[in-house]
């Protein structure tokens, strides 16, 4: 008898897992669950569609042919309701049970919606589905003024769809800079004036206290904390996401601000494993366990959990992720996990060329690059190395610095 | 390996139209010297060796749109 394996979620990272399964288990049965009305599309691309700059088609990736050429059983509109793992079965709303010997669970999160009044007002919008981009793409081009909050890597592509589509907006942020976590002012500002050129302007040390709205319930305005009030018709809100654990809060699976996996995106159930954005793995990079919620991460994911599924132990993950704005005529680009570690060393090196080195115990475990993305590889390589940089980091932050700039300050020293 | 073992080389030229039966990549969906190839060339008159994942036609997204030409 052949395998069985059921795959939760159509995104790229179940996506890539039923791929890798097929071509690992050719006999095997293999299902694909998902709450979307539409297969596999290439998430990277879908702002670009919402910015009118791409039309629709070429933002498909599967089509649904695909998974009858790969046998691959695929069940849109789908929505799972229950995971019981005692029995190997997964549940639908609408009555139907898919039994499994492995499951994959690639069930991302869900934006979070500000906790203030009003906030589910029409013309507020929450970003993470094609079908949102579409509605995102409707209403914005029928906006005058917007509002944008989430000072983070999702809420800057709402700054570029205003102002692709000539939306005057005001970008509302919580501290003094854009994603200050992971930048300084000094880079910061890189970015505030490429917003600014395209007419969103960041407004400081604010936020949302609540929307106003008009008789029909569509928003007019945004009042922040202080006080003010800024007048609206679009509003996107990018603050984070939730990730969607509660279908497996009544299981024995262990979660922690999602769901955790070993190496081998196994969770705590030799038969259950997960991928993608749900995922808190071991990260073997880091050292210690992470999220990601990169396209190039969760693809990784869904193909080293399928090989895990047929032949568990065969694969581990171990990758360095990086994710990259290309709204403005700079590149930026953010890899690892440049919020995290003890310490950091950060250079302008050019006019308009910034970089940031977050470091840990020495160690390189992410960063920011702007302007000039040419040292990637190099920060990249360092970091799967895990090679102590402490005593020279001020060669990292040489232009044109690659790993053997290094080498030869160690051979000096 | 993403470098073809062809003797084609590529080119990228900005591009303001993107055609709905073009393969759009992102920036971030390609392989490490596929990227290091896109910023060598993007608005550049600049040649490369093919790589693996990028075909002639495509268009690349980077800081703009870019169609791929490989001869």
């Amino acid at each position: 008898m052949s395998d069985s394996y059921v795959i939760i979620g159509d995104g790229i990272a179940g996506a890539s897992a039923a791929e890798t399964l097929r071509e690992e288990a050719p006999d095997a049965e293999i299902t694909v669950l998902t709450d979307e009305g539409e297969s596999l599309y290439n998430r990277i691309l879908i702002k670009e569609y919402a910015k009118g700059k791409l039309p629709e088609a070429p933002i498909s990736i599967h089509q649904e042919s695909w998974y009858d050429d790969h046998d691959v059983d695929l069940r849109l509109n789908t929505v799972v309701v229950d995971i019981d793992v005692e029995n190997d079965a997964v549940h639908t709303h609408e009555g139907e049970t898919f039994e499994y010997d492995s499951l994959l669970l690639a069930i991302g999160g869900t934006p979070q919606q500000l906790p203030v009044d009003n906030a589910d007002a029409d013309g507020i919008h929450h970003f993470w589905t094609f079908q949102d981009a579409r509605r995102i793409k409707e209403s914005v081009e029928d906006a005058e003024r917007a509002v944008i909050v989430g000072a983070g890597l999702l809420g800057i592509d709402f700054a570029a769809i205003c102002g692709a589509q000539d939306v005057e907006a005001k970008y509302l942020m919580r501290g003094d800079c854009w994603w200050r976590y992971a930048l300084s002012e000094e880079g910061a500002e890189i970015m505030h004036d490429a917003m600014r050129e395209r007419g969103v302007e960041p407004v400081f040390d604010s936020g949302v206290d609540h929307f106003e709205v008009d008789d029909d319930g569509h928003v007019t305005a945004a009042i922040d904390p202080n006080g003010e009030r800024h007048e609206c018709d679009f509003a996107g809100v990018a603050i984070g996401l939730n990730f969607n654990t509660e279908l497996v809060e009544d299981t024995p699976l262990e979660t922690e601000d999602g769901i955790v996996v070993d190496e081998f995106m196994r969770t705590n159930l030799d038969n259950v494993f997960a991928a993608g954005d749900i995922t808190t793995f071991n990260d073997l990079v880091l050292g210690e366990r992470a999220k990601n919620g990169s396209w190039g991460s969760a693809k990784e994911q869904g193909t080293i959990a399928a090989r895990n599924m047929v032949e568990y132990g065969s694969e581990a993950f171990e990758w360095v992720s990086s994710y990259s704005i290309t709204h403005f005529d700079f590149p930026f680009l953010s890899f690892g996990h440049p919020t995290l570690g003890d310490d950091s060393v950060e250079a302008t090196t050019a006019e308009g060329e910034w970089r940031r080195v977050a470091l840990k115990d020495g160690r390189v475990v992410g960063g920011v690059l702007i302007g000039d993305l040419s040292p990637q590889s190099a920060f990249k390589q360092l970091m799967r190395e895990g090679r102590d940089v402490s005593d020279q980091t001020e060669v990292l932050m040489e232009p044109g610095f690659s790993v053997d700039d290094l080498a030869a300050t160690t051979e000096q020293q | 390996m993403p470098l073809r073992q062809t003797n084609r080389r590529m080119r990228l030229r900005r591009t303001g139209i993107v055609p709905s039966d073009a393969r759009v990549r992102h920036y971030d969906e390609l392989e490490e010297e596929t990227q290091v190839a896109v910023r060598e060339l993007a608005g550049r008159p600049r040649t490369a060796p093919e790589t693996d994942d990028l075909d002639d036609g495509d268009v690349v997204k980077f800081t703009d749109y870019y169609q791929v030409r490989a001869r």
